[in-house]
């Protein structure tokens, strides 16, 4: 029995250690809250274990995870409806890139994600970030491959508008504290 | 083309599955537009974005839930409305959490010691409840070797080809999984492997076939001569004249064919 019991517990956390970080990412990047992420990502191994006779062999394994990862979100908010919204002061310290540069632009591009509406915002994350195929994506959404492809562009598309909007913020910003008006807004942040 | 033409074909481009002259297209209309061509460097600059790492007391956490999910289902007879309340998803971790949560766990593990030793203490015939705890047991080992083998680094895969050996019965799912990854895993290492865990299931017909048939597909030389070695085995000899068909390919490692004229010396 002991032996048994062992066998599970190393076969889930198998699972376990191989999935908890990039789930931990969807969940803190969705919502912008640790504590809430590292609560689902908890929530999702146990219904991998109560629920693994719903695994269909042959259909894609990450789909599968991420559909209960998916349920395990929704149910919550069900349960628990939202007391705060993402806000962009929950982002995570952005790791000192290569250049200044470079690390202004992933903090606007954390804060033009967080703006987005949550559907988008998670396809974005599906797709780039837990580099789920579009197949999964349509598989795990329960639409059409087509469907997908409109729903990435219309994603990028708004993510693009508030990422300028910031931009243009910053670089006005910047204007106004060194020489107004010589910055165009929309060549802002290449020439930074 | 216009912007809403490239549109339909951005993601394609973004996952680089366009068809040559589409992708012509798409390139030459990004290099005139400041819009779509944004889109696609924010798209690339999503994979900057910083990794997060759970923290370390969340593995500490998983394992205690475990314990609790077992040890609550080999004490309590299924389908007692007690326990299946106590496992509802939320509540568990409340119980997890809450001050009670370290006492709680001890007794878990002590009710597993308990139980333990009344399972050492004499033979008894399986009770129905064991049978559903091992039933889902070999589910999980499956659902592990399915999914690792579906991993896109090859030390996962081979990881999963090496769970698959721990079970003395092949499940059919897992046997499937398993000659696909013998003849179409990139990794050779992974073939190697998947071969020898194959190795153990000559019984099951579908294996010899495999095996002979892989030898005309393989490209691998090291790949080749393991099939050889393991048709000679096997004692095969319906194996022999694929061997001499495999000997007479022009472009063979000579390697290769010296050990199918061994091979085929063997099987005489
Ligand atoms: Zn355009």
């Amino acid at each position: 029995m002991l032996q048994v019991r062992d066998g599970a517990g190393e076969m889930l956390g198998v699972l376990f250690d191989r999935y908890q970080t990039p789930l931990f990412n969807f969940y803190s990047k969705l919502t912008g809250d640790r504590t809430l992420s590292e609560d689902l990502v908890q929530e999702v191994f146990l219904r991998i274990l109560k629920y693994r006779q719903s695994y269909r062999p042959g259909t894609p394994f990450r789909a599968w995870i991420y559909q209960i990862a998916r349920n395990a979100r929704i149910d919550h908010f069900r349960k628990f409806p939202r007391e705060r919204v993402f806000e962009p002061e929950m982002l995570p310290p952005v790791i000192p890139a290569d250049s200044a540069q470079e690390q202004q632009e992933v903090e606007l591009l954390q804060r033009a994600l967080a703006l987005l509406p949550e559907d988008k915002r998670e396809i974005l994350l599906l797709c780039r970030f837990q580099e789920l195929k579009y197949e999964e994506i349509a598989e795990l959404l329960g639409c059409q491959l087509n469907t997908v492809r409109t729903r990435i562009h219309r994603a990028l598309q708004e993510l693009r508008k508030s990422f300028h909007q910031l931009t243009q913020g910053t670089a006005l910003k910047r204007a106004n504290s060194a020489a107004p008006g010589n910055i165009s807004p929309r060549g802002g942040c290449r020439e930074v | 083309m216009k912007c809403e033409q490239i549109a339909e074909l951005l993601p394609d481009y973004l996952e680089g599955s366009l068809a040559p002259d589409q992708l012509r297209d798409v390139e030459a209309h990004l290099e005139q537009c400041a819009d779509c061509s944004e889109e696609v460097a924010l798209w690339k600059k999503l994979s900057l974005l910083p990794v997060e790492q759970p923290s370390t007391a969340s593995r500490v956490r998983f394992e205690a839930m475990l314990q609790a999910y077992q040890a609550g289902r080999s004490n309590q007879p299924a389908g007692n409305p007690e326990w299946k309340k106590r496992a509802s998803t939320a509540s568990v971790f409340h119980w997890l959490r809450s001050p009670l949560g370290a006492a709680a766990w001890s007794a878990a593990l002590l009710a597993i010691g308990i139980f333990t030793g009344l399972r050492l203490a004499g033979p008894k015939p399986p009770s129905p409840d064991m049978a559903a705890i091992q039933s889902e047991l070999t589910n999980m080992k499956q659902l592990v070797v399915l999914s690792m083998l579906q991993q896109q680094s090859a030390s996962a895969r081979l990881e999963g080809v090496t769970w698959s050996t721990r079970d003395q019965h092949l499940d059919p799912q897992v046997l499937s999984a398993l000659l696909h990854t013998l003849r179409y895993d990139p990794s050779v290492d992974v073939r190697l492997a998947a071969l020898d865990a194959l190795s153990r299931h000559s019984a099951q017909p579908q294996v010899r076939s495999s095996v002979v048939n892989a030898l005309q597909e393989q490209q691998s030389p090291l790949v080749q001569v393991a099939l050889i070695d393991q048709l000679v085995e096997w004692h095969d000899r319906e194996a022999k004249p694929h061997l001499e068909k495999l000997r007479q390919s022009p472009d063979l490692n000579p390697t290769v064919r010296q050990r199918a004229d061994w091979a085929i010396g063997k099987l005489n």
